[in-house]
């Protein structure tokens, strides 16, 4: 019997052995292990990616765990600078026609993909139209309905042939919009315009699949794809501005916990990191480490009110809500990440039709005020008919989040003390959330939103009266007007100018109560520099520098 | 015996079926699906996506033709991951996975009944103090806490342990101690109460009174009859190292089959959440039935065939 | 003749959290060679725990010995050392317990159990052993031993065990035996063939046996000489024959009265001993049979009597038998 014992041991033994064998190396896990480029040590940039890219096809990616790739490996037809500012990328020049929906790109004759091939307007026409494919069900569809016939294409109800761009030539392409939009050259910046190898994606569809077969036109390309572990990418020569690259590569690890990675960039087996967790970000903003950065970011935290339902249908239970919260509280002493009080439901950082920071021009819409607060909501309960105990069947439902339920609290508390109402706190899945704002199974609701483009109206649209997304239900329809007229002009001023005055219409009746303005704070050894972050994208690293 | 093992296997196919069938009803029930995280899609995109996977036709059909597709052995698509397919994150993951159980259980069947031999050898002196102590707290303390511990105070001060990642031997150390520690303590127990229940028995009296040496005496007679329970303890011991493998993982970022189980069901992505149920259904099953083998062929009081000695 | 075992004023006690129990307090008897000694008296007296002791098989804390020596063939067993311990057991002195159904390991087959000892003390070769070990089945009439020794325990009946345990013991041809109730748990019938056998064996071995018993009846088949023990001490020592006949000691003379006897009648109530043993934490200062002795003198409360040796084979520590303590009439052992 012993000996039975020890021959299984043994087995035992040797399979593991045997397994070492097998196990998947990483290609050039261990820092500083890339091919060394003339005796000086390559600059690879290691930092995390947190999640698996369900996909590095421009046209299927879903969100900044595929984007922040796909950023630094295509490029689009226009591109972001170190200021934020919109400026040409594969295009050298474009027109306007006058009828505000025409425009034709002209690209450069130096752009070329990572296998050589040249960059031409027929790989933008095939792209764009390749990610309205129904058939290829790319989530990011939608961004392209600015299209003419895009939505209709998309939806099954219009050929391919009646969207709204075209290849004129290899260097020429037109394209034409349903509407006027403003913002559109900030929109060919976004990573579902990118354009792809026609070529190469016509004879393999699984082309972006494997590093191998990967191809890209943006300032690095991607050398090795190691599912679920490291995706490493490599300067791409063939890029047209090549020079301006100091990294010679970067290696992105997937690791999910965010204090490992925490650990791994104190460990320096890290040079950047984001995100960061909460804890770690008071800290080092506490000790005012200047490892530290905090960036920043279109998006808004906010509480949805359920305005169909009473009281929450009463302007003066609403603005009571917003004025006895107080967001400076919440954002140093709660959520600790740098964030920003609110002051609107448009974040900091977008420019208004003079190139000046557009809040400045509409001005604090929403403060923490205490008496008013109160007074308000004391008229609020008179006119309803409500009690201050009737609220306390009403509860705050956020999604299941430590930083989220914190806030919650804090809110509560707050609402406690100053309006005297004792509001439960229910969280639940994400998805089981978004449900029931949608059905209206809720009274206020913990809400998030983030911008699509630079432009205001990325948020302003969001509560027109049958906009999909006004979970508040908030109606009105002076709001829808303005709405509407700035959406058909590429006029900025009088663009922004309806969009300052749908938000004071919009902060006049207070349909949701903003809470603060997102940022996303990062992490960089002091050797890092030159890196950079647009505000709606994860930081970029194509001008980045390391000198040890 | 083929009888035996004929019937374990018909149980075994059974079992897999109900997995399959309860999973397919619960992971529906559940509110929510894969595509409603990007709460922004347009309502004819979804409509395309879920046809896309065939999620729009009625739950049973949904059902036989999923049923269909693992006999054949085809696990069908993620829904999150464009790149892979679930056989493909299966035979990928894996090996990983597999990789550190098999370390953390060598581990634990080692050390374990070993410290808990110890223990009941040198009974209520220092030994068997620190062999308990050791035991409790790989019992009480969470394993993502002794995770987080092991990378804090031993990855970041050992030049050569990594900090998370995978890619060599080095890589797979921290984890498998880490996930070895819960099973190591319940083996070691397990195997001290065994063994003083056995130090005690009539039949070691005899081995002594034999004058054969106390070596001989713990080794041969009484690790032997002790060993017994704990082999049947095996099979719990093998599934708590399955379900710890899943924080293990992720705190460590090894790319192994339980990263994609819970991040599976945070994105509802079906497939992958039956796959992975599935495949680790079937782990078990047949880890229980070599555990029961193991523990028949062990222990000669049990008659495996008809024909008695 | 030598004797082959001498223990003299052997004192062991275990240390407890309550105190200190003295289990065995003194006491002195001899084996000589092929001679066969029975130790009786009521659970509790401390016959085991010599045995254990003889053996150095007690669990060394909390048992400790206090005083006293145990010569084999001369050497003193308590100054030996573990090592020289385990090659005098199973070797030259040997045990045989009281629960075959427990006393052999479940997971080993019956042969191996067999060879282990003769391979240890004997320097056999694994062949050899196995051999031997076909033989002494034989001997103890185990029918098919060259398969059985293949068997396991499960698979053997509780006499048959015992067969086993007593050819395991024996395998190494040990000078003394020490038979710990070898038969309490058989029934009757496998009792006799047990005793049958040993009987056979010490003639033909030539070794001497320690027969530890309460059941009087076997002492009378087997035992060549008698020592009846009671709260850790010897009361009374003797030849077979002259216990049963002429008991010196009070207790003898009752444990001997409660022998149920085929020849009562129906209406003869069973005679008991009235009492408890005294507790051995504090044992008493006088004879320990005190509280329960119906004949019981005042000097015998606090003063324990020594050993009575007028004669050298039959002595008792009894009052009663002191030369100036009063004659007392009719006291012939059985009967009262």
């Amino acid at each position: 019997m012993k000996k039975y014992l020890v021959l299984v041991l043994a087995m035992l033994m040797v399979l593991s052995f045997a397994l070492s064998a097998c196990v998947p190396k990483a290609p050039g896990e261990t820092p500083g292990e890339a091919t060394p480029a003339l005796g000086a040590e390559p600059k690879i940039l290691r930092t995390n990616n947190a999640f698996e890219p369900g996909s590095l096809d421009p046209a299927l990616a879903q969100g900044t765990h595929d984007s922040w790739v796909l950023d630094h490996t295509f490029e689009g037809l226009t591109k972001k600078d170190v200021d934020g500012k919109i400026v040409m990328g594969m295009a050298k020049e474009y027109k306007l026609a006058d009828d505000d929906v025409t425009y034709t790109f002209i690209l450069r004759d130096d752009i070329k993909w990572s296998n050589g091939d040249p960059v031409t307007a027929y790989d933008f026409e095939f792209a764009w139209k390749r990610a309205l494919d129904k058939d290829l069900a790319s989530d990011y569809a939608y961004q392209l309905y600015y299209l003419k016939g895009g939505e209709a294409y998309n939806t099954g109800t219009g050929s391919v042939d009646d969207v709204g761009v075209k290849a004129i030539d290899e260097k020429t392409l037109e394209v034409v919009l349903e509407s006027p939009t403003a913002y559109f050259l900030e929109l060919t910046s976004f990573y579902t315009y990118y354009p792809v190898n026609k070529k190469v994606v016509e004879a393999n569809p699984d082309w972006a699949k494997n590093a191998d077969t990967h191809v890209s036109n943006g300032p690095f390309k991607m050398t090795g794809w190691e599912h679920n572990a490291t995706i490493t990418l490599a300067k791409n020569d063939n890029y047209y501005n090549s020079s301006a690259v100091k990294l010679d590569g970067i290696e992105f690890t997937i690791l999910n916990d965010e204090n490992t990675a925490w650990q791994k960039y104190l460990g320096g087996e890290y040079d950047f990191l984001t995100p960061l967790p909460q804890a770690v970000v008071a800290q080092l903003k506490n000790e005012g480490n200047p490892e530290l950065v905090i960036g920043g970011e279109l998006s808004v935290y906010y509480y949805n009110l359920y305005n169909k339902m009473e009281p929450f249908n009463n302007a003066k239970i609403r603005k009571a809500l917003a004025l006895t919260l107080d967001r400076q509280t919440i954002c140093d002493k709660i959520a600790q990440g740098g964030q920003l009080p609110a002051e609107g439901v448009v974040p900091f950082g977008m420019l208004d039709e003079n190139g000046k920071e557009y809040r400045d021009g509409v001005g604090k819409l929403v403060e923490y005020n205490v008496e008013e607060g109160k007074r308000l909501f004391a008229e609020g309960l008179a006119e309803t008919g409500f009690k201050v105990e009737d609220f306390s069947k009403f509860s705050i439902l956020y999604n299941t989040l430590e930083a989220h339920k914190i806030i919650a609290q804090a809110a509560q508390e707050m609402w406690r003390t100053n309006l005297g109402i004792e509001l439960q706190l229910e969280n639940v899945d994400f998805q089981v959330k978004l449900d029931r704002e949608k059905a209206g199974d809720y009274q206020i609701s913990r809400a998030g939103w983030i911008g699509d483009y630079i432009d205001p109206m990325t948020f302003i649209d969001l509560w027109v009266s049958d906009g999909p997304f006004n979970d508040a239900k908030f109606n009105n329809p002076e709001y829808d007007r303005l709405v509407k007229e700035a959406k058909a002009t590429t006029d900025q001023k009088v663009r922004m100018e309806n969009m300052r005055k749908a938000e004071k219409i919009l902060m006049e009746a207070m349909p949701v109560v903003p809470v603060y303005f997102y940022t996303q704070p990062y992490a960089q050894k002091p050797y890092v520099t030159g890196v950079f972050k647009p505000l709606n994208r994860y930081p970029y690293f194509i001008y980045a520098d390391m000198n040890k | 015996m083929k009888k035996y093992l004929l019937k374990r296997v018909a149980m075994a196919i059974v079992t897999i079926w109900a997995v399959i069938t309860i999973t397919f009803i619960l992971m529906h029930s559940v509110p929510g699906d894969p595509f409603r995280q990007e709460s922004k899609m347009p309502k004819v995109v979804y409509e395309n996506l879920l046809r896309k996977y065939g999620l729009d036709r009625p739950l049973s059909e949904q059902y036989i033709i999923y049923l269909g597709k693992i006999i054949r052995g085809d696990f069908g698509d993620s829904m999150k991951s464009r790149v892979e397919t679930v056989n493909d994150m299966i035979r990928r993951g894996f090996p990983v996975s597999a990789f550190i159980g098999l370390e953390a259980l060598l581990i634990a069947i080692i050390f374990g009944p070993a410290l808990g031999a110890i223990a009941a050898l040198n009974q209520n002196k220092w030994p068997d103090y620190i062999s308990m102590i050791i035991a409790i707290i790989g019992v009480s303390v969470p394993s993502f806490i002794m995770g987080t511990v092991f990378i804090q105070f031993l990855a970041r001060n050992i030049s050569w342990l990594p900090i998370g990642g995978w890619g060599s031997f080095a890589h797979s150390i921290l984890p498998s101690l880490a996930l070895a520690l819960m099973p190591l303590a319940q083996l070691a127990r397990y195997m001290r109460s065994s063994m003083l229940e056995v130090l005690g028995q009539d039949y070691i009296k005899t081995a002594k009174s034999k004058g054969i040496s106390n070596a001989t005496v713990v080794l041969r007679h009484a690790v032997r009859n002790a060993i017994l329970p704990v082999v049947s303890i095996l099979g719990t011991v093998a599934t708590n190292l399955i379900a710890g493998s899943f924080v293990i993982e992720k705190i460590f970022g090894i790319p192994g089959l339980g990263m994609f189980f819970i991040t599976s069901i945070n994105n509802r992505d079906y497939p992958l959440i039956m796959g992975t149920t599935i495949f680790y259904a079937i782990i078990l099953v047949v880890m229980l039935l070599i555990v029961d083998i193991a523990y028949m062929l062990i222990d000669p009081r049990i008659k495996l065939t008809k024909e008695g000695r | 003749m030598e004797n082959v075992l001498e223990v003299k004023n052997l004192q062991i006690s275990f240390k407890t959290f309550f105190g200190e129990v003295e289990a065995v307090r003194g006491i002195t008897f001899s084996v000589g060679k092929k001679e066969t000694v029975a130790i009786v008296g009521e659970s509790g007296c401390g016959k085991s725990v010599t045995a254990g002791g003889i053996m150095q098989l007690l669990p060394m804390p909390p048992a400790f010995f206090k005083g006293g020596e145990i010569l084999f063939n001369g050497e003193n067993l308590l100054e030996k050392s573990e090592k020289q311990m385990q090659g005098i057991r199973g070797n030259k002195i040997s045990m045989v317990f009281q629960d075959p159904m427990t006393s052999l390991n479940p997971t080993m087959k019956i042969g191996y159990q067999i060879v282990e000892g003769l391979m240890k003390h004997n320097k056999m070769s694994r062949e050899a052993a196995i051999k031997k070990s076909v033989e002494m089945l034989e001997l103890v009439a185990v029918p098919q031993p060259e398969k059985r020794i293949n068997q396991y325990p499960h698979e053997f009946s509780g006499g048959m065990r015992q067969r086993v345990m007593i050819a395991l013991a024996m395998a190494c041809n040990p000078q003394l035996l020490i038979a710990d109730e070898p038969t309490t748990a058989l029934d009757v019938t496998v009792q006799a063939q047990i005793l049958e056998l040993m009987k056979k064996l010490q003639n033909q071995l030539g070794m001497s046996i320690i027969l530890i018993t309460h059941d009087l009846g076997i002492v009378a088949d087997m035992s060549d000489r008698v020592v009846v023990m009671y709260a850790g001490q010897i009361l009374e020592v003797g030849l077979t024959h002259e216990i049963f006949a002429s008991p010196k000691h009070p207790y003898t003379r009752k444990l001997l009265a409660s022998v149920p006897r085929l020849d009562m009648n129906r209406e003869e109530r069973l005679h008991s001993i009235e009492g408890t043993p005294p507790d051995l934490y504090a044992p008493p200062k006088g004879c320990s049979f005190y509280d329960r002795c119906s004949e019981a003198m005042k000097i015998c409360k606090d003063n324990m009597p020594g050993f009575d040796e007028r004669s050298r084979t039959h002595q008792s520590r009894c009052w009663l038998n002191h030369p100036m303590a009063q004659k007392r009439n009719s006291m012939n052992g059985r009967g009262i």
